[in-house]
């Protein structure tokens, strides 16, 4: 199995104001290809943070972390928005472009990447379909559920064919029964399609769902379980 | 991000928010409008008084007087005289076709229901014939061979409001007089004169012959006005050229011993030009101020959206956008606005353009603003001569100025966009 995600050691100091603050103080795991594993921590455990190095958001302040073999943690600005093609970033809030509607939202990372108009719209369709939104697919996100903008997230994170899904508290935002729904469709994603899926929460619930859970404290991973 | 859909994101921004991107090209098209009509304005200006010199006067001449062209201006006026016999001198020199003695004088003119004061201009009409094309009758003729009693007369005595009174026709008699002294004594001079021919229209600017002008035989003007000291003396040469121009005027001066003044038509038209184009990048300047107004207006506007936008940006840039391309959205959106604003602002400005010139041709322009003894440039109607003239040039000139200003204002905010971490941006609420 290939693994698609490696940190070693990594540390991530913040100045909040003159006052250091250690978020990150040695966190060190791996993930393999077809995984579906939780993150799961209390608030000021350090997981944001953590989300950030491995969305390629932000960069550690020491350790490694490998993206799909690549080292991301010393790359240059530009260089990072690249590997940020390589992970599909499902938002707490979505984070849809409210003035474009599904379709082209879900098109929109391809477009950042250059891939044809023609192609775009095949890609954007198929993700659309996956997570069961195609005849959605004109709807501007105002015009969508909560349950269903977190969908045409998870198909815009898809439709790059990225090496792992990302998400922040998925169901952070969605009543109990869509939240329901969408931990199905991730499972289904996850067994269906072998889709890598990485969740960070605070929900037991939701890393119940997941065969692997890390538990996060105080900036360190103090459990590994398999569920 | 492939510059077709950078376009058509940055129009998506711009159609979100109407009204603020309504008034912000409203910026530019009031910097290119005034640009446009101000330029195109002075480029009619241009293109009337250099159309009028070319009709009403040959590049092929000089002219010999001796006082400055722009005595006007501040130049001096010297004792010395030219005389009607000065044109067999000039006739002899290289390269000198023929030319004219100018003898020019006030006189009244009274047909007896009717008196005005006119200026006379005294001239050998074949040879004035042969150096202006503009001296041509209309009705009646131009004899070679005149009688002392013939008089032309330019088109604004025949019918003054060109509106079909006729003042003095071909066959008509008039007295021209003037007074003189002798001694403590005053005596009026008379001469009955018949009108032989009119001038056709002439236009605003031109050296040479004009609309308001009476033409007597030379011989009956030295005769009448006891002299023969004469204003200028217009001289034809062989060819148009510059060198040939330049040779003929230094042997005249020489001739002359450099008490008189040589000018050409090319060289006063030169002068004007290069004033008019002073004024012209003036005017253009002050239209420029309005344009780098917008210019900042942009880079406000800008500032503000960029930061309503820094989760947009967040977003961007967490899904693999690099720094250059959120900036590319950005000058995106200002190259539009520059590009709508400049085009509306072209159609605008030749709009305004037409408009006053329309309202110059109507209510008359400055009379007489260059109003000269003779040769000069008679200015009752110069305005309704202007049609304002927008040349490709000008327009791709305004075009690329609006974009430029845009982009440019726009720069700092791109690229503080650009610059945003991706972290921050999306924490921003």
């Amino acid at each position: 199995m290939t693994t698609v995600l490696e940190l070693e050691n990594l540390t991530k100091t913040y100045m909040m104001g003159a006052v250091p603050v250690q978020a990150l103080r040695g966190v060190s795991f791996g993930v393999t290809e077809g995984e579906l594993v939780s993150v799961l921590g209390p608030s000021g455990s350090g997981k944001s943070t953590l989300l950030n190095m491995i969305g390629a958001l932000d960069r550690p302040t020491s350790g490694t972390l490998l993206i799909k073999g690549v080292d991301v943690s010393k790359l240059s600005d530009n260089k990072l928005a690249d590997a940020r093609k390589s992970v599909g970033f499902v938002f707490q809030f979505f984070n849809l472009i409210p003035r474009l509607n599904a379709e082209a939202n879900v098109e929109l990372p391809l477009a950042i990447a250059g891939i044809s108009r023609k192609e775009r719209k095949a890609r954007a369709e198929n993700a659309l379909k996956s997570v069961g939104l195609a005849d959605r697919m004109s709807h501007k996100s105002a015009e969508l559920s909560g349950g269903e903008r977190q969908r045409v997230a998870v198909a815009r994170a898809l439709v790059t064919d990225p090496s792992f899904l990302l998400m922040d508290e998925p169901t952070g935002n969605l009543d109990s029964k869509t939240a329901q729904e969408m931990m199905d469709l991730v499972v289904d994603l996850n067994r269906e399609k072998q889709v890598t899926v990485v969740i960070v929460t605070h929900d037991s619930e939701v890393a119940a769902r997941t065969r692997r859970t890390l538990r996060m404290r105080d900036g360190l991973i103090v459990g590994d379980e398999v569920n | 991000m492939r510059a077709r859909d950078t376009v058509s994101y940055s129009f998506g921004a711009i159609r979100l928010r109407k009204l603020r991107a309504g008034l912000t090209t409203l910026g530019i098209v009031i910097g290119i409008a005034a640009i446009i009509a101000l330029m195109s304005f002075t480029e009619g200006f241009q293109v009337a008084i250099t159309s009028q010199f070319q009709q009403g006067f040959a590049t092929d001449t000089l002219t010999v007087s001796t006082q400055s062209a722009f005595s006007f201006l501040g130049g001096g006026s010297s004792d010395f005289s030219l005389y009607v016999n000065d044109t067999a001198l000039i006739d002899g020199l290289d390269s000198v076709q023929t030319s004219v003695a100018i003898l020019t004088k006030g006189s009244s003119l009274d047909k007896g229901d009717w008196q005005r004061t006119v200026s006379i201009t005294g001239i050998n009409y074949t040879s004035y014939k042969s150096i202006y094309s503009s001296f041509k009758a209309e009705y009646g003729q131009i004899p070679d061979q005149p009688a002392n009693n013939s008089l032309v007369i330019g088109h604004s005595l025949y019918d003054p409001g060109d509106n079909g009174t006729i003042l003095l026709d071909v066959g008509n008699s008039v007295v021209m007089s003037y007074t003189t002294r002798n001694g403590t004594s005053l005596i009026k001079v008379n001469r009955t004169m018949e009108v032989v021919g009119v001038l056709g229209k002439i236009g605003a600017f031109g050296i040479g012959p004009i609309d308001s002008g009476v033409y007597i035989p030379i011989d009956t003007a030295v005769d009448f006005f006891a002299t023969d000291v004469v204003s200028q003396i217009v001289v034809k040469l062989v060819n148009a050229d510059s060198s040939t121009a330049d040779a003929v005027s230094s042997e005249i001066k020489a001739l002359y011993g450099n008490q008189v003044t040589v000018t050409s038509p090319t060289a006063l038209l030169s002068t004007i030009s290069s004033i008019l184009g002073l004024v012209s990048l003036l005017l253009g300047g002050i239209a420029g101020i309005s344009l780098l107004v917008a210019g900042v207006g942009i880079m406000n506007i800008m500032i503000v959206s960029l930061m309503e936008r820094t989760r947009e940006i967040g977003i961007l840039k967490a899904l693999g956008a690099k720094g250059r391309t959120i900036m590319a959205i950005f000058l995106g959106e200002a190259f539009i606005v520059g590009l709508i604003g400049a085009i509306v602002g072209i159609v605008a400005g030749a709009l305004i353009a037409s408009i006053i010139s329309i309202a110059l041709a109507s209510g008359g322009g400055f009379s007489s603003a260059f109003g000269g003894a003779n040769g000069g440039m008679s200015g009752a109607s110069a305005f309704a001569a202007i049609k304002p003239v927008i040349t490709p040039s000008l327009m791709f000139m305004a075009l690329s100025f609006g974009i430029i200003v845009s982009v440019v204002f726009a720069l700092y905010p791109a690229w503080r966009a650009s610059r945003l971490m991706p972290v921050d941006a999306l924490r921003y609420e």
